[in-house]
């Protein structure tokens, strides 16, 4: 991301919120349906200087990172287990696929039920939808790695863990990192499902709290928190697949760009 | 009595204890001339769905230690399988082979193939690294090895360049840098120069020749060129087509070291349309 580039969101930002006042102003739309701009920022800095926003941040910024690293984790190492050990792939698929079609957010009350109201139930469900993406990922960047790859282990002697980690690991890079990038929206949608079905912190329990109490620049305040959360995350991803991946042609040009 | 005997005999007992002496000390006195492979029965089937093919019929070969020998075939005739079999790729359905490789036991053979197969994250120098660092050999050491051998290939000065931004014959001399870092005394070779234009093979000829003078190494080369066989080689191992088996195996007299005047040589040209003539 160049200077410039910044400077054109910055712009439109500017623009929309422009726009927004007036609308509010003009049209004399009520407080409780759409605050203006300047509410909404003093409710931000309201909520910001009670300590409670940061803490439901936190909260929900952990809960993002574990299940993400978890499922992440699993992910390859599924992806891998299910090129290597064939009859494990043929025997897991169709409970995979099963898995993967149900809407993956309609777990997340048996995950309350059985996990209780804590960072728990979130954790598992942010590992799962990482999960399938990156495990696809992975598994499809496994099964390409050419023969003769495979054949200089062979020839150097290489033991399974060297062959994974020098060779079958970076040639599926960039497949898991693509992956990893679908996965990074889906983590911040399903953290806040999660807290909306029940939880005592996090940003999606904020959410709930603003609607219980019809406020609305509240509900604004999470919203806007949880997608810059969500941008972010996206471009850390982002920022470490250009540096990891710096070798491969899909990043040949970027690299020039950035 | 001692008196008696012929001083002649006297001589010629001392000489053969001597030369016993000698040949226990050096079991094989320079090691010119000493079998290194030995191939005997050796044949490869597949089965694809069930049906069986027949990549190698049954084959008898005898390699030298340091000797560089070719082998030239139609496409499918099975030179790829016996170098995969003799480099422990691929197992083959009966036979044996025997590999002689001194006292280094599961000593790792080099093996060049007709792609570089660099890991395009890796320098040309960590590619070259990679069999040591693999193999945990200490760092300094095997940066100094790596930096020999990419002098050996004439690429100082691109240390640090990913594979893409070499040339095809820049990769190709990496990978046989590469095949050479762990000092393997077997060096095999399919097809290593196939993917590159005339000119470059050729360069990549002498240099590979040079390189063997230097390394003294045992080289088996598969090839489709009758006139790159005929001018690397010591011998040349023609083979038919499917199934494959050896057919003809040629000597090659021309003098070493090989260079311009060889291929003006009437030998050379002589040699180059027997083996056309065979492989028809
Ligand atoms: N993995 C495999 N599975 C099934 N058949 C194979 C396999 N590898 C080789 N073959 C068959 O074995 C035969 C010999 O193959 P090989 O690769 O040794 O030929 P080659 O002499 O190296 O040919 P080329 O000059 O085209 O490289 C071919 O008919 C091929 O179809
Ligand atoms: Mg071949």
């Amino acid at each position: 991301m160049t200077i410039a580039s910044i400077l054109i969101a910055l712009r439109s930002l500017a623009i929309a919120v422009a726009i927004w006042w007036i609308v509010v102003l003009v049209a004399n739309v009520p407080a409780y349906l759409l605050p203006a701009p300047d509410a909404i920022a003093s409710r931000f800095v309201f909520l910001a200087q009670t300590a409670e926003l940061t803490k439901h941040i936190r909260v929900t910024l952990g809960e993002i990172g574990a299940g993400f690293i978890l499922g992440g984790f699993l992910g390859v190492a599924f992806g891998w287990l299910f090129v290597r050990v064939p009859l494990l792939g043929r025997l897991l698929s169709p409970l995979i696929l099963v898995l993967q079609t149900a809407p993956k957010i309609a777990i997340a009350p048996l995950l309350l039920l059985w996990l209780g109201l804590d960072m728990g139930p979130k954790i598992t469900l942010i590992a799962i939808v990482t999960f399938f993406p990156v495990m696809a990922g992975a598994a499809a960047g496994f099964a390409a790695v050419e023969r003769p790859y495979q054949d200089l282990g062979t020839l150097l002697h290489l033991n399974a863990w060297q062959r994974f980690r020098r060779i079958e690991l970076p040639f599926s890079l960039p497949p898991i990192f693509a992956g990893l990038r679908i996965a990074s929206t889906q983590a911040v949608t399903a953290a806040v499902i999660g807290e909306l079905m029940g939880a005592t912190y996090g940003l999606g329990y904020l959410l709930s709290l603003g609607q219980e109490n019809g406020d609305a620049s509240v509900v604004i305040v999470a919203i806007l928190v949880l997608s810059t959360i969500g941008w972010g995350f996206h471009e850390l991803i982002r920022a470490g697949e250009r540096h990891i991946l710096s070798w491969h042609a899909s990043q040949i040009g970027l690299e020039a760009r950035v | 009595m001692q008196d008696a005997l012929p001083p002649k005999l006297v001589c010629k007992g001392l000489n053969v204890s001597v030369r016993q002496e000698l040949s226990r000390l050096w079991p094989r006195p320079l090691g010119a001339n000493r079998r290194m492979i030995t191939i005997r029965g050796v044949h490869k089937d597949f089965s694809i769905d069930g049906a069986k093919v027949t990549a190698l019929s049954p084959t008898d070969l005898d390699v030298r230690r340091g000797e560089f020998v070719s082998i030239i075939g139609p496409s499918g005739c099975g030179k790829s399988t016996l170098l995969r079999i003799l480099a422990g790729l691929e197992t083959a359905s009966g036979g044996s082979i025997d590999v002689d490789d001194g006292d280094r036991a599961r000593q790792r053979v080099g093996f060049v193939f007709q792609e570089p197969v660099l890991l395009p994250w890796l320098s040309a120098l960590e590619n070259v690294r990679f069999p040591l660092d693999t193999a945990r050999v200490a760092r300094t050491e095997a940066d100094s090895r790596a930096l020999d051998l990419l002098k050996l290939v004439g690429l100082t000065g691109f240390e640090a360049a990913l594979p893409r931004a070499l040339s095809g014959g820049m990769r190709q001399r990496v990978s046989i840098a590469r095949a050479l870092s762990y000092d393997p005394s077997l060096l095999l070779m399919d097809e290593p120069f196939g993917a590159l234009d005339l000119i470059t093979r050729d360069r990549l000829n002498d240099e590979l020749l040079s390189i063997w003078s230097q390394t003294k190494k045992t080289i088996l080369f598969v090839t489709h060129s009758v006139e790159e066989a005929a001018y690397l080689s010591d011998r040349v191992v023609v083979m038919s087509p499917r199934p494959g088996r050896i057919k003809t195996v040629y000597d090659v007299n021309l003098p070493r070291p090989r260079g311009e005047r060889t291929k003006l040589d009437p030998a050379f040209h002589q040699l180059m349309a027997d083996l056309r003539r065979d492989l028809q």
